[in-house]
């Protein structure tokens, strides 16, 4: 075991939670975030004996995996969905099928309103109040730190136009 | 930007600060997350990990999956299965911790007339509505439907139950010594090589293999097990039966199951699992299996690996049992009871509507401190479709008389 490298059960432990929270603030439903949630975590488990601590913060490693994920799902389910909710003006669903009332999501409304913020403000927020510094934010976006700052004030203000508009 | 914009902001940078941290997967979901990420884990990881752990002495369990043990022997990711099959189960070839027969129906405890026993039910179920995986979704094997749906639901029946007894044994054990968990550990030809860990019964270790046993969980019940990991059993060959080479790991360790059991057989990759899903012979009443948390029959699991050596193997500890025979209810009251926990909708969130179409009579373990019961059971199971997902719901109902069961 790398001296650096924390056992993998503490990684998940600290962030399972904070994980599932920026997939959350992104896709409709919770069982949805729990797939990808699933996904990331049994991704980074299989890769864990490559992480080097040296390179990178655990934190950015998996907020990495999870960003990867989630990409991937909306371009295999997330295309068609949006285009009809765009198209029939609906709102994101409230919940699952399964209507796991479980989950412990106090905004969901204001969630809501992030996960229809454009894809790069969107994720700038979510990865910002995962967390992570402007500087994680940029690498992981692949752009500087100005830019996802930029980015995530951009998506700020467009949140707050969005929540402004509901309620007039 | 003006004052108040920019404390507009602010205020929202606070709510989303909030809703980031409040936003959190149901409880459930760590402990079946966890448990899914174990089931993967190639067989050597897990040889490496319980030699790691006799080399750092007995290392306490992570906390991680504290509430799912129960639930791991009905993980399967992957798929394949192979087998399914039916076995009376050899007599007494597994070494009991305590003397007597393993299902001893002459030993009865307590006073001859039965007393109250808590109530056999499912691993706490959330407050509301949610759902677990099983893993691999197999028809032929309702035991192991993809999504079990464990929340409210509207019920109907539209089955047949037909019960002829009146009366079933309890099965009873008392936990395990100290001492007994060495002298069972001396049957497997293992010797106490570390310290014991809160809650466990020793770390043990013999040639080429280390063998690692545990007590009752109180929540969700689990009885007292062992994990025993072969370091150096050759791979299974190619074309070989799954179970026969299965039966002869535990039978050089004298492990092999003196209950009768099913056996189920799927390949993951490169291991190839071999379950022995423990059941109870009710005479008239057949055989009876043993569920667990979920509903889920479960036993012994042997992992078999294919390419490399080594092997590994977990399953209930061979306890001594006393019974006592108890007044059941009739098939009308089960089914009734079932229907008891049918949920009306609210208009904002509907239920689901779920017709009940099958039921069996099982046994479950219920934690009771420093003794614990196998009780019977009525478990009823349906299926629903939800935007293109099947779900399968269970509704477990005690079978003993209610007056006989403690609140």
């Amino acid at each position: 075991m790398d001296a650096d490298r924390p056992p993998f059960e503490d990684l998940y432990r600290d962030y399972l939670g904070r994980i599932y929270a920026y997939v959350r603030a992104q896709v409709s439903t919770s069982a949805d975030a729990e797939d990808i949630t699933a996904h990331v975590f049994m991704n980074a488990y299989q890769a864990y004996g490559r992480f080097e601590a040296r390179n990178t913060s655990p934190a950015a490693w998996l907020f990495r995996i999870a960003r990867n994920a989630t990409t991937d799902h909306f371009r295999a389910h997330g295309r068609r969905e949006r285009l009809r909710r765009t198209i029939e003006h609906q709102p994101v669903a409230q919940d699952d099928p399964a209507r796991m009332a479980e989950e412990r999501m106090q905004y969901r409304a204001l969630l809501e309103h992030v996960a229809r913020l454009p894809q790069r403000q969107r994720e700038s927020i979510a990865l910002r109040h995962s967390g992570l510094s402007f500087e994680e934010v940029g690498v992981l976006m692949s752009c500087t730190e100005d830019a996802a700052k930029m980015l995530y004030h951009r998506g700020l203000r467009s949140l707050r136009d969005a929540v402004h508009k509901e309620g007039a | 930007m003006s004052e108040d914009e920019d404390l507009e902001l602010q205020s929202l940078q606070r709510q989303l600060d909030d809703a980031f941290q409040t936003t959190r997967p149901r409880p459930d979901f760590e402990d079946e997350l966890w448990l899914r990420m174990q089931a993967r884990r190639p067989i050597w990881r897990r040889l490496r990990d319980a030699l790691a752990a006799l080399v750092d002495s007995v290392r306490e369990a992570p906390a991680v999956p504290s509430a799912a043990v129960a639930i791991a022997l009905i993980l399967i990711v992957g798929a394949g299965i192979l087998a399914v099959g039916l076995h009376p189960g050899p007599a007494g070839t597994a070494t009991s911790l305590q003397a007597g027969s393993n299902t001893d129906r002459s030993a009865t405890y307590g006073p001859n007339a039965p007393a109250p026993v808590p109530a056999p039910k499912f691993a706490a179920p959330a407050q509301g509505p949610t759902t677990a995986s099983a893993g691999v979704a197999d028809q032929s094997v309702h035991a192991y439907p993809n999504n079990i749906y464990l929340g409210p639901a509207t019920l109907t029946w539209t089955g047949h139950l037909d019960v002829t007894a009146t009366a079933l044994p309890v099965f009873r054990y008392q936990e395990p010594t100290p001492a007994a968990a060495i002298a069972f550990a001396a049957s497997v030809g293992a010797r106490p090589s570390g310290d014991v860990a809160p809650g466990g019964l020793g770390a043990y270790a013999g040639d080429n293999f280390t063998l690692v046993l545990t007590g009752s969980v109180a929540q969700p019940a689990v009885e007292p097990s062992y994990k025993l990991s072969d370091l150096k059993s050759a791979p299974a060959a190619a074309g070989s039966d799954p179970v026969a080479a299965a039966l002869a790991r535990l039978a050089a360790h004298n492990l092999v199951p003196a209950w009768s059991y099913r056996t189920l057989v799927q390949t993951t990759g490169d291991t190839v699992q071999v379950k022995f899903l423990r059941s109870f012979d009710l005479q008239a009443q057949g055989q009876a299996g043993v569920v667990d948390g979920l509903g889920s029959p479960y036993g012994i699991e042997v992992d078999l690996s294919t390419v490399g050596t080594g092997s590994f193997e977990t399953g209930p500890l061979p306890l001594s049992l006393a019974s006592v025979d108890y007044p059941i209810i009739s098939a009308d009251q089960a089914i009734r009871s079932a229907l008891a926990s049918s949920a009306q909708s609210t208009g904002a969130a509907p239920y689901p509507v779920v017709r009940l179409t099958t039921a069996e009579l099982v046994y479950k373990l219920v934690w009771a401190g420093d003794h614990s019961f196998y009780e019977p059971a009525f478990l009823f199971w349906g299926q629903f479709t939800d935007h293109g997902t099947t779900y399968v719901k269970r509704v477990l109902v005690p079978a003993i008389a209610p007056s006989l069961l403690s609140p």
